[in-house]
């Protein structure tokens, strides 16, 4: 057993304490007093330094376990492996592409892609990099060209802190076909037609995808401010767009006017 | 800052790189709509770093950046083009290209590519 140093949530705080780790359970200490099997855990994911495991026994618990990317780094390499998760042999490039600009230096790495109830995970000797499926915008099943060679792969694009990602996962075809098909089932949900916005629309959405705001969309189009609102309650309405500000325009009372007046007569002066 | 050329053959996508890169303080030298055109804007506006879009009429963004090449070896062209086409990033960066940019993009991470090769 490695004990390794963290906090965990209990109770609705967090205590400080030691973890006792081994190849295929860890126990936490008093007051939690639990022995964990690996293979109980059917969710992992993470959030910044957090790392959220559910346990399913009798019932489904979450903990939250906080520490230093090192000893998460540990916890990981020991939990997925084994974990109730569908797992399967892969290289993969993480990411292989970042807002739309390729990364130089990205390589195939060898590991493996574990699929858990919340996401994907990459997970290599080196790096184990989460995907919740919430992230996931597209999945597709695509060709890279490898040693020379075209080859299938999957292309999974998904949002992290706001930038598009696009990892790629290399495997034979015919499990690629097991996972592609797998995720593209838990993402139906996200599936559209492609036919809900016309052009002005899809020019609309393209621009708020590069970062625009409302003001450059409406210079860049040549539209006015009332089109372009229609245009973002259609967006809203579909549900591929949400609101993070809301603009205001003003106009100066007789008050203001006055104050203005006066401000322009003393720089005059 | 650089001054910057921009090949597309679409208006929209030209809008929208000039309105990305005048955000990121960067000057517009030029737009050019086909490879032949940015070739002839290359020679004429000699330009910091060129935007360059793969498919396009006339001449294509992997012939323009040739001919760019042949005439300054040290052009700096940062390739354009759309998802699915990533397999001629080989090629383009065989044939010179500093950096690859995948439609749609995102702004900041235009800015840094841009930043990155200016610097290069």
């Amino acid at each position: 057993m490695t004990e390794v140093p963290v906090k965990i949530e209990f109770n609705k705080e967090w205590i400080v304490t030691k973890l006792s780790v081994s190849e295929d359970r860890m126990v936490l200490p008093a007051p939690i007093n639990k022995e964990i099997l690996f293979k109980s855990v059917f969710d992992v994911s993470e959030k910044k330094n957090i790392l959220i495991i559910t346990v399913k026994t009798d019932t489904e618990v979450v903990y939250k376990i906080l520490s230093v990317e090192k000893v998460l780094q540990f916890l990981k390499v020991r939990i997925l492996p084994v974990c109730n998760a569908y797992r399967l042999m892969a290289y993969f490039m993480s990411p292989a592409i970042r807002g739309g600009v390729m990364i130089k230096e990205a390589q195939w790495e060898k590991g493996s892609v574990v699929v858990v109830k919340s996401g994907i995970w990459f997970v290599g000797a080196v790096k184990q990099i989460s995907v919740p499926l919430s992230e996931v915008a597209a999945i597709e099943l695509t060709k890279r060209e490898v040693q020379g060679k075209p080859t299938d792969v999957i292309r999974i694009d998904y949002l992290d802190s706001a930038e598009v990602v696009s990892s790629l996962v290399l495997c034979p075809l015919s499990t690629l076909q097991v996972l592609y098909n797998f995720l593209k089932d838990t993402t139906k949900s996200m599936d559209m037609k492609g036919t809900e916005l016309d052009g002005v629309d899809q020019q609309v959405a393209m621009l708020v995808y590069s970062g625009m705001d409302s003001h450059a969309i409406e210079n860049m189009l040549n539209i006015p401010h009332k089109q372009l609102d229609q245009i973002y309650d259609k967006i809203l309405t579909l549900g591929i767009g949400e609101v993070v500000i809301i603009r205001r325009e003003i106009q100066l009372t007789p008050k203001g006017v006055r104050y203005i007046s006066d401000a322009t007569k003393s720089q005059t002066n | 800052m650089g001054k910057i050329l921009i090949v597309d053959d679409t208006l929209f996508m030209r809008t929208l790189i000039k309105n990305i890169l005048f955000t990121g303080g960067h000057t517009i030298a030029g737009e050019a709509g086909d490879g032949e055109e940015a070739i002839a804007k290359y020679q004429e506006l000699k330009p910091d770093l060129v935007t360059m879009d793969v498919v396009m009429p006339k001449m294509n963004g992997i012939e323009a950046l040739k001919g760019i090449k042949a005439i300054d070896p040290n052009a700096k062209i940062i390739m354009c083009t759309a998802v699915g086409q990533e397999q001629m990033v080989k090629l383009a960066i065989k044939s010179g290209a500093k950096g690859y940019i995948v439609k749609p993009f995102q702004a900041p991470k235009v800015l840094e590519e841009v930043k990155n090769v200016l610097a290069s």
